[in-house]
This record gives structure tokens, sequence and C-alpha cells, in this order.
């Protein structure tokens, strides 16, 4: 029987007295008196059913007290354990130890990405909530009156932002953003699910203005779809779907003025003209006719490999004028539709 | 591995990258598999219709698709990151919804399109000949040993994630091109960016980020001592190969690594020639020792490409 030596495994007391297995760790250390970081190998005992976090746990009461992390809720509710298991961001929490024991493998565990690390598995976390302030996280009713008891919502445009209302704010889906890495400004996965959670709010009132901002600079088309974001996140949040989700938004209510924007119409045109992508009609549509002048030697470059089609001859699938009627079908289902797609019509707000 | 493929190569494979196709053409012809062409085929979207018209690009999708099932085809096949998690994405909406599919189905009915009935699948060339009855058969085909030739894979995003979609294999701890790299008699070159982005989705909306994004496997691999990169997406190959000298500029370092799709490795060890394969066809041009290597029959010429 372990000997339990302080509070930390309080919550598992019950659990040493079943089976208990072996496990061996790498961990991350960096003192930030010194600026050194080191990886420190640790074994404990461990119950069978223990995560990650109980792992850490034991390794603080048995080996070393210094060790350092977040940890509150043990269940994957509060977002504080966010952390990187063998390179890839997890709640230690949510993650069990048995399949690594089982496999004989040993885990390394690591601080979060993309933010800064204060001590060991401790990251700095404001650039992250800067981020998420930056996207105004609350409700802007603008001059609606807002009712004095609950404000209902019809369950149809609830379910609209259900996904995102699920974020948990671990930065688990930030940790491993590779536009991030890129660029530091950008808005990231975490903000902007959180930005699409109020667009998307049948109450709220303030959508173009969101939607303005989110379209500058490190904002949506920033992102550069690698979906590292919808893999990590522990909730199902789906980030990267967010961000879709208010790239449409925006062609809604005509923000298509960014260059992610006009990148995102020549795909649509070239369907609609002809079936297959328009690809020299791709850069100066993208980025203006003067900019694509400046990038002429590095187009003779495509050209002397074979790469620039002929733009007098494009591409032109059979029987696309299918795809002309379906797009007009479709721009005449919509203009009878609400304007947005969250239904932010009367039956969708009902105030008590 | 099917008999009989809905071939789907998309836009790059049809146009500034002919290579990519008319070495999977060759390949496909030694495996004994048939490709059928699908005339009438628009773009996937590349994740820009998806995020700018949802609805139509669920529509043009299930077009894609009821195309596939008029020709007596079950399957799809890809050679493409991006068509292949365009498409599978929108078959998995339209398969897990019956009101949305016959929503689609109703306006596909209106224009003189085909419909969707749900029964296609989506299949990219790497999982196919990666595993199974399709490996056995490419071992077959591999006469050629590349020994010698150490060559660095680059899955790219979308092939692997979200793997809820794509699912063939360990996002974190992919390993179906090591197989066949070591098939072919390669030696595969293990780095850590290998399943991360080059960054082409925004190469053009936002150049800087892109170029952060392209230098870390360019990095990487080459620091790994790899000879080429290989990758599955042509996508991720006119990043890696057609931006490499901005990448380099951009971060100060050279590089000098040819990138290779995956149907021209697969080819030059089964033999294929240059005329097939037309490595002439990359801004970053294969060295003589590397054309060596490679083992590719035939002269390579100096011409532009076509």
């Amino acid at each position: 029987m372990t000997e339990i030596k302080n509070a930390h495994f309080t919550t598992l007391k019950g659990a040493y007295d079943t089976e208990t297995m072996e496990a061996t760790l790498r961990v991350r250390r960096y003192d930030p008196e010194t600026k050194k970081s080191r990886f420190d190998d640790f074994t404990v005992t461990i119950p069978v059913t223990a995560s990650v976090l109980d792992a850490l746990d034991a390794i603080k009461d048995t080996h070393d007290g210094s060790l350092s992390y977040r940890k509150s809720c043990r269940m994957a509710v509060c977002g504080s354990c966010g952390m990187r298991v063998d390179g890839g961001a997890a709640l230690a929490c949510k993650t069990p130890m048995k399949k690594f024991v089982d496999a004989g493998h040993r885990i390394t565990v690591s601080p979060m990405g993309n933010l800064p690390v204060i001590k060991d598995l401790v990251v700095d976390m404001a650039p992250f909530w800067q981020k998420i302030r930056a996207v105004k996280p609350y409700l802007d009713t603008k001059d609606v009156e807002v009712p004095e008891k609950e404000w209902r919502v019809a369950q149809e445009a609830s379910d609209q932002i259900h996904k995102e209302s699920l974020c948990i704010l671990c930065g688990c889906c930030v940790s491993e953003c590779n536009s991030m890495e890129s660029d530091p400004e950008f808005l990231g996965p975490a903000a902007l699910a959180k930005a699409y959670r109020f667009v998307g709010d049948a109450r709220d009132q303030d959508t173009r203005e969101r939607l303005r901002d989110l379209n500058g600079a490190h904002g949506i088309w920033d992102c550069t779809r690698c979906y590292f974001c919808n893999q990590r996140c522990p909730k199902h949040v789906d980030p990267r779907d967010a961000i879709a989700k208010l790239g449409a938004e925006s062609f809604k209510e005509g923000f298509t003025r960014d260059e992610g924007a006009k990148h995102a119409k020549v795909f649509v045109d070239s369907t609609y003209k002809g079936g297959y992508l328009r690809e020299t009609e791709l850069v100066p549509k993208t980025i203006g006719p003067i900019n694509a002048i400046k990038d002429i030697p590095f187009a003779l470059q495509l050209a002397r490999a074979g790469k620039v089609p002929n733009p007098l001859s494009p591409h032109k699938a059979k029987d696309n004028d299918e795809v002309k009627r379906l797009w007009k079908l479709l721009e005449k289902e919509a203009k009878g539709q609400p304007r947005r797609a969250t239904a932010k019509h009367p039956d969708a707000v009902q105030g008590d | 591995m099917q008999e009989r493929y809905a071939y789907y190569p998309g836009c790059l494979a049809s146009l500034s990258q002919k290579e990519l196709d008319s070495s999977t053409r060759a390949i496909a012809k030694k495996l004994q598999i048939e490709l059928v062409d699908m005339p009438s085929v628009t773009c996937c979207g590349a994740g820009d219709i998806h995020e700018a018209k949802p609805d139509y690009y669920l529509h043009i999708s299930a077009r894609i698709l009821g195309q596939a099932e008029q020709m007596g085809c079950d399957t799809i096949l890809t050679i493409c990151n991006v068509c292949t998690l365009n498409l599978r994405q929108a078959n998995k909406a339209l398969q897990e919804d019956a009101a949305v599919l016959n929503r689609v189905n109703d306006n596909l009915r209106e224009v003189g399109a085909a419909t969707y009935q749900g029964g296609v699948d989506i299949r990219h060339l790497l999982w196919e000949v990666s595993a199974g009855e399709g490996y056995d058969r490419f071992k077959s085909i591999a006469v050629k040993s590349l020994e010698g030739l150490k060559v660095a894979p680059f899955y790219g995003c979308q092939i692997l994630r979200p793997a809820k979609i794509l699912g063939f294999e360990d996002s974190d701890r992919p390993q179906s091109l090591e197989r066949l790299i070591t098939a072919c008699g390669a030696e595969p070159i293990d780095y850590p960016a290998k399943v991360k982005c080059c960054g082409f989705p925004i190469v053009l909306a936002r150049e800087d980020v892109a170029l952060g994004e392209l230098v870390q496997p360019l990095q990487q691999a080459t620091d790994a001592g790899a000879d080429v990169i290989v990758t599955p997406c042509p996508l991720c190959h006119l990043s890696l190969d057609a931006w490499q000298r901005k990448a380099a500029a951009f971060s100060g370092h050279d590089y000098q690594i040819p990138i290779l799709h995956l149907a021209q490795l697969l080819g030059a060890a089964a033999g294929i020639e240059e005329s097939e394969l037309k490595f002439k066809r990359h801004v970053t041009r294969l060295s003589p020792e590397i054309k060596a290597k490679l083992k590719v029959p035939s002269v390579v010429g100096t011409g532009t490409g076509a």
C-alpha cells in the first residue's frame, strides 16, 4: 500500500485499495530563476484508474513537491490542466494512464505551446485571455429591451451555437494552432469559437460590428485550416468549424474585402463559370493586380516549370450549366430567408 | 482496394500539377486498377467554398458524389488531401441527415443534375496502397529498389485531421508514408513537422504567416539529411516546391530540396518512365545525384514542362 503523504491523494484513497500499476513519466521542467529547462523521469505507483493528472499528483506527493502544474475540478470542466502529453495538448485529468502503461510506453508531459512558460507545466494564460476579451465575449443587445426575467431562445436558435458554448477555455486548441506559431497576434481558435458563440446568438445585436472586426488583420482569414484545434479540443467544440461559420456569416453580411474572402470568392466564381478552379485568376483577384505584377518573377519560375495554365482557354467541365442553375436557385432561396442563418427573427427570441 | 474507381484528380492535378495526374494514371495501370474519368465535375471548393457558401458547397459535393453513382462506382479515388477532406465532410453531412440529403436532391433534380443516394466512399490513393491488398499489389510492382534515397514524408493536414472524418491512421503518429517509402527500398526520415501545415491555404492572402509555417518542414527535413520530401497532396507540393525559394528568402536559409508527389515516388519504384512521371515540371529541380538514386529510365529533359 502506497503511503499517502498529503492532500494530493485524498481523492484517490479509495482507489488505492484496489489494483495499482507502476508508471514512468518524463516531465519537462522549467526553472524561472535559472531560466533553464530539463526533463525529469519519475516512476510512481498509481491506481489502474489513474489519469495523467493523478500521476502528476503522485509525483508531487512522493518524489518532488516543487513540481508545478495547474489543476482544479478533476473532471474536464474547469479547463485548468491543459498540457501536452506526448506533444499533443490534452486535459491531464481526462487522459487515462492505463493505455500507456499497458503499451509499455513512457509518456512525455510538457507545457502547452504558443503560450509563455512560467514554471514547469504552468503557462502564462494572459495572452489567451487578452484575445478572448478582444472578441467581446458577452452579449450586446444594443437598444433592444432586455426582459426582466429570463430571455428565452428557441431550441433551433440555441442549437446554432451549442458546440461553441461547450468551450471550457482550457487553451488546448491554441497550444497546437499552426497559424499562431507563425503569427502570435492571430486571434486564434479559442477566441474565434467564442466570437461565433456571440455572432450566432439570436439575442445579440452587434453582429455586423463583430464581423467587421474579425475580417481584419489577424482575424478569421489567418486560419490555415490545419485542423489541429478540432483534433485537440477535449470538449468537441471544433473551433475550425466555428471559423468557417464566421466566414459564411461574413459573406452574408457583405464583408468580402479581405484577401482571404477574395480568395474564397475566386473558387466560388470558378465553379460557376467553368467547373475547376481558374488558377490564373487566383493571384490577381486575391492580392490585386499591382501586387500580382510585383510577383511576376515568381510567376515566371512557375511558368518555366509549365505550372501556369493558359488563361485564354480555361478548363470547362461538361454540363456546367447545371451548376449555374444550381447557384441561381440557391441564391434565390437564400434571398427568401432571414438574412442570417442564425435565425435572428422574432420567433427565435422570446421575452418572458 | 477496388478494381474500379471514379477518378477525381481535382483542379491542381488537372491544371498546374499535371505531372501528378500522369504519374497516377501510370501507377494505376501498373496496379491494374481502372480509373473512370468524371468529365462533368467541379472543384471540391478547397475549403474556400465551404467557408464562403456552405450550402452551395454541399450541393456541388452531392453532385460530384451523385455522378460517381451514375457511373456505377461506389468509391471515388482522390489524389489530393483537400479534395479528400472536402468530399468526405460533405458526404458525412449528407449521409447523416436524411432531411438534408432530400432537400439537396430536390434541388439537384430541379436543375437537371444527377441526384445522390448516399452510397459513395472517398478514398485517397495513399490509403489504398499503404495497407491491405493494395499494399501487397504495390509491393509486387515495386521492382526497383530506391536504396540510398533518404525520403522525408510530409503528410499535410487534411489527410490526417480531423480524424473523425478522415480516420485512416493515428493522426499524431501516422506511418502510411513511411511504410510505402520502405516498400520502395528507400529510407524514411523522421522529423516533427511531418504532420504540420504547409501554409498553402493562406499563402496568397497571408503570405508571411504561410511562409512561417512552410519553413518548418523545409528546415527540419533538410537538417535531418533528407534527399527529397514526398507528399500525398498537390497543394502541399506546390507550397513546398514553388514557394521554396520564397521560404528560403524569408528564413535566411538556403533550401534545395526536391519535392515528389506520392505517385511519382511509387512510379519510380515501379520503373515508370520520366515521360510519365514528369519531374521536369517541378520548380525545384532534381540534382543528377538524386536522379540517379530514383533510377528513372530515359533521359530527363531540359525544356519546359507540359
